[in-house]
């Protein structure tokens, strides 16, 4: 993928930069609003990561409302040290398509990046999920493995939902928090893993091969390798 | 003179004052009008029938019978309040009680009021002046001194009046001063000891409830909360250093210690992956506290809507579920009926998420942990949850809320010690409270929220209510 990160602190471009280019990514970068935006309407990117605060006259989200308005559908990911309800509301509203608190693990920023990307690549209505032999029917509610039909409540059928969709990527705690149950909390305890081993018990258990992975430190990956 | 004017009291006794002078004005001026309006209009008609007598006399008798009618009205009016005099074309006085034709009148005709000496004295008078035919004169006037002497009556009551209204004025400014003012006074008093730091002082109250009552209870209340959150700073800064101090020291030491050693990658990496958990623990702190002053400062109830209560707190269960079943233990959640509440789902998920976290980690394994809710008759949503751990004392139930606060069985627990005075903090952003009452055993936490509405009674088949659902049982 080709990223533009607009940010003005050197250390945490530098750890962005470095991550995303060990995984293989092209990275620019941008250290004012006046760069960045210039960057960023005349380069094509995959996925752009904009910080809220940048010195200057052009702050992250002018950038945002400015390549919005200049019909621009490349994803950006909003970096932000303010994490009050109404800053994410307002950064999303200017066009930002995910946001992020400082500080923030690498793999939740990757994890972001990728789903980012992938939605918008492929944003076809799907009458079916697969990976290996794991099927999920979505126009019947059905999810099958290898032929069996697994039997699932709402909340799993969500959870699982999630995970085929954004299958062979890392998914991370919070995201599943926010994706599946919309919740934007930190419920303090372990619950997102206690769900994913139910998930793994009904998906996984009793069948060769594991589909279900956890990434230490990250999170998740559904996946048949 | 200036100062004076600032005092509410002295504008209230003035303002008092204007008002009496000028509604006893108003008063008395109407009354004045009507009475010299209705005296005027006595004395005009029997002018006016004086007048008409003599000229019918004239045109039936001519020039003699009227002179005699003339003397005739002047002998009957001994007591000379009436005057008559009837001259010539050239106004020379041929009958009446006057010497001479009035040179203020001259040959003029027409209705005057004129000063004129009678017994020595000067005495208001009202004269009709007329032509008769044949070109006589004839003046018929009538002493209306009395008016005047009414008049004066009147003016002498209205200053007395405003006399009087003035005193009452000043007995009420301090009437007023003394008591209504004076309860203003305390409360200033009072407040400024406060804005002096004296946090511990109230304002008296009586039972009277009048608004003054009400005001000082208000302000009270006012108070208790802003001691409480003083208070809660002060805790917090302090607990602060020592929740946020502890994993930076933690951090501090790995550190130093992999500084101070170098020792071979492989031994480095477990330490180096520990000091990011001991940074996630602060920036978690960190989270919990920014979110607490977020939910204090108010911010979210621009986020406000309505929400379906039992939809959220069945959610909760279901999330919260797998966690008890993890531990053996069973969540159970029951609410029979819609609630409708007006706040903020995630703050409201997180409120109950908390209160059944804390339950199922201080319940014992095996036990159950119920989640209920319900609709009260007084119009709250209630939540209670309730555990079968070793309960709190009661000297502890105010001390849960605080921040940082952790009792004894909580320690050695995972989580920042913030998690109830989160449930509080949401609680009174959403105008309700958080308690706590003995289980048996165990502890039970009470949320309540004002419900907006209640749909489903609970009256008839339709709504009859199903029975507590287990979320999760243990295998």
């Amino acid at each position: 993928m080709k990223i533009l990160v607009v940010e003005d602190n050197e250390r945490v471009t530098q750890f962005i930069s470095k991550g995303l280019r060990e995984q293989g990514h092209v990275v620019d970068h941008a250290g004012t609003g006046r760069d960045g935006l210039f960057l960023a309407s005349s380069e094509k990117y995959d996925v752009i990561i904009m910080d809220r605060m940048l010195p200057g006259d052009i702050d992250g989200l002018a950038i945002v409302e400015a390549l919005r308005a200049t019909g621009s559908k490349t994803p950006i990911l909003i970096l932000s040290a303010l994490a009050e309800v109404d800053d994410r509301i307002r950064g999303l509203r200017a066009g930002g398509d995910d946001y992020l608190t400082k500080p923030f693990a690498f793999g939740e920023l990757a994890a972001r990046l990728d789903a980012l990307a992938r939605r918008s690549q492929g944003t076809e209505t799907k009458a079916a999920l697969e990976v290996a032999d794991l099927r999920m029917d979505l126009l019947a509610h059905k999810v099958t493995r290898g032929g069996k039909t697994i039997s699932l409540k709402p909340r799993e059928f969500s959870l699982l939902e999630y995970l085929l969709r954004h299958a062979g990527q890392v998914v991370t705690r919070t995201m599943l928090l926010e994706n599946v149950w919309e919740y934007h909390f930190d419920p303090q305890t372990n619950v997102v893993d206690v769900h994913i081993s139910k998930l793994r018990q009904k998906i996984d258990a009793g069948f060769g091969q594991a589909l279900l992975h956890t990434v230490r430190g990250v999170g998740y990956r559904l996946a048949a390798e | 003179m200036i100062r004076l004017l600032r005092s509410v009291s002295v504008r209230l006794a003035l303002g008092y004052a204007a008002i009496f002078i000028l509604s006893s004005g108003v008063l008395v001026g109407i009354l004045w009008w009507r009475t010299a309006n209705y005296l005027d209009r006595e004395v005009d008609a029997v002018i006016l029938a004086d007048t008409q007598a003599v000229a019918d006399r004239l045109h039936d008798f001519g020039l003699l019978g009227a002179l005699e009618t003339v003397r005739d009205r002047v002998d009957a009016e001994a007591d000379e309040h009436a005057i008559y005099l009837m001259a010539d074309p050239s106004l020379n006085p041929l009958a009446g009680n006057m010497a001479a034709w009035p040179a203020q009148i001259g040959e003029r005709t027409g209705w005057y009021e004129i000063g004129m000496a009678r017994a020595g004295r000067f005495h208001a008078t009202r004269i009709l002046s007329v032509v008769l035919p044949g070109g006589y004169r004839l003046l018929v006037g009538r002493d209306v001194q009395d008016r005047v002497v009414i008049r004066q009556t009147i003016l002498g009551g209205l200053a007395w009046a405003i006399g009087i209204a003035v005193v009452l004025a000043i007995a009420g400014a301090m009437v007023i001063r003394r008591g209504v003012l004076g309860q203003v006074d305390a409360i200033n008093r009072t407040t400024a000891a406060i804005v002096r730091g004296d946090l511990s002082r109230r304002l008296p109250t009586r039972d009277s409830s009048d608004e003054f009552d009400q005001l000082s209870q208000t302000i009270n209340g006012m108070l208790a909360q802003i001691q409480v959150l003083i208070e809660g700073v002060r805790n917090a800064s302090n607990t602060v250093a020592h929740d946020l101090r502890t994993p930076l020291t933690e951090l501090r030491g790995r550190l130093e210690e992999l500084l101070r050693r170098r020792p071979p990658p492989a031994e480095a990496w477990p330490e180096v992956q520990a000091a990011v958990g001991d940074l996630d623990r602060a920036i978690s702190v960190f989270n919990a506290l920014l979110r607490l002053a977020e939910i204090d400062s108010g911010a979210r109830l621009s986020g406000f809507r309505d929400v379906r209560l039992d939809i959220v707190a069945g959610d909760v269960a279901d999330l919260y579920g797998p966690v008890a079943e993890a531990k053996g233990s069973e969540l159970v959640f029951a609410a029979p009926q819609p609630v409708v509440v007006r706040g903020d789902p995630d703050l409201l998920a997180q409120a109950i998420g908390n209160l059944v976290d804390n339950a199922v980690k201080f319940s014992p394994s095996g036990a159950k942990v119920m989640l209920e809710l319900a609709g009260d008759t007084g119009g709250d949503a209630v939540i209670r949850v309730a555990d079968a751990g070793p309960g709190i004392t009661d000297s502890e139930k105010g001390q849960v809320v605080q921040r940082f606060y952790r009792g004894d069985a909580g320690r050695g627990k995972a989580g920042v010690g913030l998690g109830l005075s989160m449930v509080a903090a949401i609680a009174r952003l959403h105008a309700g409270r958080l308690d706590f009452a003995d289980g048996s055993p165990g502890l039970i936490a009470i949320l309540t929220v004002p419900a907006l509405m209640q749909r489903g009674s609970g009256r008839g088949p339709a709504t009859a209510h199903p029975p507590p659902q287990p979320v999760a049982s243990p295998r």
